[in-house]
């Protein structure tokens, strides 16, 4: 069983299909709450000046996705975006940004399901995002000044978008193992989902540093998160 | 900006070689399809499919260049939603 799931721990797209009519609730009002709470925050200001930049940064972090890296063995991963989107932003529009991807991928080619929409935006523009984001945060204010602010971006980047994959891959594990459509449970696909994406992470986590680190070095006040 | 929208095209035009060209070599499925047959569950994505764009293709066209039009598709939208958001916000202040 164990060797069985291993194909699916590279992917955090869930299908129709896959989650039971419990999880599809929960997950979709999870979602709808979070978003009804962010919409209200004092925090969460969007003025028409930042349109373009929310809608350029969703633009490259949509057609980044569309670059699958296959992985021989039949499977592939891509670049999520979600970190690097909170580090340029902020937290609460990158939630944003990640969500508008997500709903043009399920809406209009039907790339992750519309059953599985609230799991999927749960995980990859709210935990992926904000886990990743916190880290981030953490590592600059640690690190303060101490070896040169643009290492710091760069570490807080590498740091904060794995931790946002992992602890991302490890909560669709336990959506997948919660469902009752799906027969082993979360004590199997927890692990392997969480394993696999801390090592997957690895290169999320080198594209965000990498990006974060360019962008700073070009103009630091690029990165308003 | 505009190095920016640069960026994107070339992503976009080079996206084929990923998402097509080498997935090919590699005989690449969806990871979560694989686990579905191996585990006998019913994907009931092609049966309740609303979108001709399923899977980044365009109908009657091949793989690379819809996935390419599909691309191009999705950015579209995306600044068209924009583009639509900020006159509405530009007409809100004004009011």
């Amino acid at each position: 069983m164990v060797h069985r799931i291993n194909v699916l721990v590279y992917y955090l797209h869930i299908p129709d299909g896959y989650l039971d009519p419990p999880l599809i609730i929960s997950t979709y009002i999870l979602t709808a709450v979070y978003y009804i709470i962010l919409t209200r925050s004092r925090r969460f200001n969007i003025d028409p000046e930042q349109i373009s930049i929310i809608t350029t940064l969703a633009a490259g972090i949509f057609v980044a996705q569309m670059l699958n890296w296959p992985i021989p063995g039949g499977t592939s991963l891509h670049f999520v975006g979600g970190v690097l989107a909170s580090m340029i932003t902020g937290p609460y529009i990158a939630s944003l940004i990640m969500s508008l991807v997500l709903l043009i991928q399920c809406l209009i080619f039907h790339d992750g399901g519309i059953t599985a929409l609230g799991a999927n935006i749960l995980n990859m523009a709210i935990i992926d995002v904000w886990i990743g984001y916190l880290t981030y945060r953490s590592v600059r204010t640690f690190l303060g000044n101490r070896i040169g602010r643009d290492k710091t971006v760069f570490i807080g980047g590498l740091l904060g978008g794995w931790a946002g994959i992992t602890i991302a891959g490890a909560v669709c594990g336990v959506e997948i193992g919660l469902s009752s459509l799906i027969p082993y449970g979360i004590m199997i696909s927890l692990p392997i989902m969480a394993g696999w994406h801390a090592v997957l992470g690895v290169v999320e986590g080198l594209i965000t540093g990498s990006v974060g680190y360019y962008l700073f070095t070009r103009d630091p006040k690029i990165l308003r998160g | 900006m505009k190095r920016s929208l640069l960026i994107i095209l070339i992503l976009l035009f080079v996206s084929p070689l990923f998402g097509i060209y080498l997935a090919n070599i590699v005989g690449y499925h969806e990871p979560l399809d694989i686990a579905g047959e191996l585990l006998d569950l019913k994907d009931i994505s092609d049966e309740i499919n609303w979108t001709p764009f399923k899977d980044y293709t365009v109908p009657g066209l091949p793989d690379w260049l819809g996935y390419i039009i599909s691309g191009a598709l999705g950015i579209l939208i995306i600044m068209l939603i924009g583009s639509l958001v900020k006159t509405f916000m530009k007409r809100d202040r004004v009011h």
